[in-house]
């Protein structure tokens, strides 16, 4: 059981998410890294897909009047423990009864997960426990967390091991790479030249739904087209020309212009992206985005 | 990559890839027909599919490949091939005043009366393309040319749950209350998204709709 003393920026319920309704209009939506959520919650003793906590930018207040066992993946925040114990990322994390856990502000990066022994235990909607903030379903109540809220954990695995997890080694300071968009031949050369050659600012109104930048305005031939499926990372230029990142929660169709796509790999670098960050892209060949395989994170004792 | 060739349901679709995901099915008229032959077969390699303007999105899981079965799908001529008829739905709407603001700037558009405006909008069999933009959100085919309408410049920040509207040559319905873009005619009662039921959407893809003056 969680108390909830203090709600963080938009604390969120999250699991591997609900594919399969995209012919509803709904998203597949959850963890905006999976990898890292299933990370968290292998160092609880937990299935890779129990659902956890999104965490984004500001953190909550947690309490744990029986206790618990946690871990946290993804972005460091600045965090406190009451019990005033070392309180490390990527390792498993025993909780005393009645101790608190509070999470300050995102440290680098955007987003940590926060997994718990058993998971928590909303109740399933449409085959899976994570919110949908857009339509307010799923998750807990179908929005984000606020103070008073009580969460409720599900049956725990035996035993506890103390265990570490190594994040992958990825990308860094580098540009994210894209694949072509289905209608990059829709951009005449200066707009193709201003979004491969600018520098963008992720700017203050992006959230799951979608990032969006301000730099080089990217010009096009025309604005509008049928509307056609898109999948998160499809980077999106309305006429306003400042590309907008189509994140996880986004819409199934759109009817902008499709420059380019965010490789599945970079997904998890989008997912850390916050408001003023500098964004670059760069593209690479179809066929050896395909070939690259999801990062792996490597999980052992803590001696 | 050529294009499909409407009318000609002899010439099997094409397809190209969206990031590398995606599988995009240019399928004309046929995207109902598509539609029902890949959700029939349950292709273990799609993950999802999302229907839109006479294409496909397959939504293929993280590294796999396309299976030489699914190729053949692709690949075969739906020769003659209808997707099944959907349900037929009536959907109730309060045309007009608070319930559709723009129903008078449309009928003007159309050069014709309010009441002429509502009977045209009402006489019409639609079917539903596909649901996208929000859970739920029918675009509806087979609005009357003389009704087709821009969106507005500049989409309100709140269109009430119910909204019945028009959006180019597509009349839709709002499920939820949220900000839109597209000419509010009218609002239904109807509720056309609820994730707890077992059939979430009211409508589905392929289904057929009347619309009925309260």
């Amino acid at each position: 059981m969680i108390e909830v003393l203090h709600a963080g920026l938009c604390d969120l319920v999250m699991d591997p998410g609900r594919p399969g309704w995209a012919a509803l209009g709904v998203p597949a939506g959850g963890a905006a890294d999976p990898a890292a959520l299933a990370a968290a919650n292998r160092l609880v003793g937990n299935d890779a897909a129990a659902a956890g906590l999104e965490i984004v930018l500001r953190g909550p207040g947690l309490r744990f009047p029986v206790g618990g066992v946690v871990a946290l993946a993804g972005a460091r925040f600045a965090a406190t423990r009451s019990s005033g114990a070392a309180l490390a990322w990527n390792e498993t994390l025993v909780l005393a009864a009645g101790e608190t856990l509070r999470l300050e502000e995102a440290e680098v990066g955007c987003r940590c997960w926060l997994a718990v022994r058993g998971g928590l235990a909303v109740p399933p909607v449409m085959g899976s426990r994570s919110t949908f903030l857009p339509a307010g379903f799923g998750g807990y109540l179908g929005r984000a967390l606020q103070a008073g809220d009580v969460l409720a954990s599900g049956p725990q695995a035996e035993g506890i091991h103390l265990l570490r997890a190594r994040m992958p080694l990825g990308e860094r300071d580098t540009p994210l790479r894209v694949v072509a968009g289905p209608q990059a031949d829709l951009f005449d050369d200066a707009g193709l030249a201003a979004f491969f050659a600018g520098t963008y600012r992720v700017g203050a109104a992006s959230d799951r739904r979608g990032l969006r930048l301000a730099g080089p305005l990217v010009t096009h031939a025309r604005t509008a087209l049928p509307s056609q499926g898109v999948l998160p990372g499809a980077v999106q230029i309305p006429p306003d020309g400042q590309p907008i990142i189509l994140g996880w929660d986004g819409p199934v169709t759109g009817g902008y212009p499709v420059i380019a796509g965010v490789i599945a790999a970079d997904m998890p670098r989008v997912a850390q992206l916050r408001p003023g960050d500098p964004v670059r892209f760069v593209t690479i060949e179809l066929e050896m985005a395909r070939a690259l395989a999801a990062a792996r994170w490597d999980i052992e004792d803590i001696a | 990559m050529g294009k499909y060739t409407r009318g000609q349901s002899h010439v099997h679709p094409t397809w190209r890839w969206v990031s590398e995901r995606g599988l995009r099915v240019a399928t004309g008229d046929a995207t109902l027909a598509y539609y029902a032959a890949l959700v029939s077969q349950n292709f273990a390699e799609i993950d999802d599919i999302i229907l839109a303007d006479e294409s496909l999105l397959l939504v293929l899981q993280r590294g796999a490949a396309v299976s030489a079965d699914l190729r053949a799908v692709l690949m075969a001529p739906l020769l003659g091939t209808q997707a099944a008829i959907g349900k037929l739905h009536e959907i109730v709407v309060e045309y007009g005043g608070a319930a559709g603001p723009d129903l008078p700037l449309m009928a003007d558009l159309a050069g014709m009366s309010l009441a002429a405006y509502i009977n045209s909008h009402t006489a019409a069999d639609y079917a539903v393309a596909f649901l996208g933009f929000q859970p739920g959100f029918p675009y509806l085919r087979g609005l009357p040319r003389a009704l087709h309408a821009q969106r507005r410049a500049s989409p309100r920040l709140r269109v009430a749950a119910g909204s019945v509207a028009i959006g180019g040559g597509y009349t839709g319905i709002y499920p939820a209350c949220g900000p839109g873009g597209w000419q509010i005619i009218g609002r239904t009662r109807s509720v056309l998204f609820d994730p707890q039921r077992d059939a979430p959407a009211l409508l589905m893809p392929g289904d057929r709709v009347r619309f009925v003056s309260l």
